[in-house]
């Protein structure tokens, strides 16, 4: 049996399989970033006007205190100042298209047979992502493991230590499932290279 | 920082390099070293979005990894605006800063 991950599909596209579970998982850790990129919608800035508003330049202008959405939302400047005038003119933006994105890898999993409830018994779930949605899926992973890494508080080099948790720690669990999106991720960009 | 004009909306174009107005070069755009993304990421994402053949995607990758940072790209302000927010689209923590040269 094929192994769970991607591999080069024909002209440009991408084949991907991955076990009832694991979709679900994937399809799970995906709407709880779509959630945390929507749901705190950024505060207007004070001095937001209809205009601005309508051209959606009223954005914030501070660094989201979530950590996770301080990671996938940094700062483009060292100044606080112009780091703030750049989130105003752009974080809406980031925002709707790392929500769109993890719609789409939603979406594909349901087309490729994810049903709501799940069976474990079920038929694997298999892709065939052509090149613009294989883009979405890289980012998207991009994203998840970000948020995960970010909230285990993962660094350089620390693998002895996840090695050396008990394995009733959640913690090690969920650094397991951050492992297992390193390896999917790094079949998606050797097929995509 | 001072002195300096408010971030232009991204949708610009890319400024023709000829016409461009000589002090307002060089800022640089800096990919930072993450402990999470991948190596083979960080490179196919220098090579798909400037363009770079892969052994300079690969340098300027090792040298994220090992020096911490790399300057990826160069040019006017509003460039590099754009370059960083596509970083921070592929999930790469970036900034953009004016050059020290």
């Amino acid at each position: 049996m094929r192994e769970s991950g991607f591999v080069r599909g024909r002209r440009g596209r991408v084949l991907g399989l991955f076990s009832p579970l694991e979709a679900e998982l994937l399809r799970s850790l995906v709407s709880q970033v779509v959630e945390l990129v929507r749901d705190q919608s950024p505060e207007k800035s004070a001095s937001a006007d209809p205009l601005e508003s309508m051209l959606e330049m009223d954005g914030p202008l501070t660094t989201p205190d979530d950590p996770v959405l301080a990671r996938l939302l940094p700062d483009a400047y060292a100044d606080d100042e112009a780091a703030g005038e750049f989130r105003r003119y752009t974080e809406r933006t980031l925002r709707d298209q790392k929500a769109q994105q993890g719609r789409q890898v939603i979406q594909d999993l349901e087309e490729a047979g994810l049903p709501t409830e799940v069976d474990p018994g079920g038929e694997l779930i298999e892709l065939d992502l052509a090149a613009d949605r294989s883009q979405a899926w890289l980012r998207c992973l991009t994203d998840v493991r970000l948020a995960l890494a970010t909230r285990l508080g993962v660094e350089e080099d620390d693998e002895e230590y996840w090695d050396g948790l008990p394995e009733d720690d959640p913690r090690a669990y969920l650094h397991d499932v951050y492992d297992w999106l390193g390896y999917v991720q790094e079949t998606l960009v050797h097929a995509l290279s | 920082m001072e002195g300096v004009s408010a971030p232009t909306p991204v949708e610009l174009e890319r400024p023709d390099v000829d016409d461009v107005v000589q002090p307002d070069l060089p800022w640089i755009t800096i990919v930072w070293n993450d402990p999470v993304n991948l190596m083979s990421y960080v490179s196919y994402v220098f090579q798909q979005y400037f363009g770079y053949p892969k052994p300079k995607a690969e340098k300027l990758m090792m040298q994220v990894h090992r020096d911490g940072k790399a300057v990826v790209s160069s040019g006017v302000r509003e460039e590099m605006e754009r370059d960083v927010q596509a970083m921070h689209g592929y999930g790469l923590w970036a900034t953009l800063e004016k050059s020290d040269a």
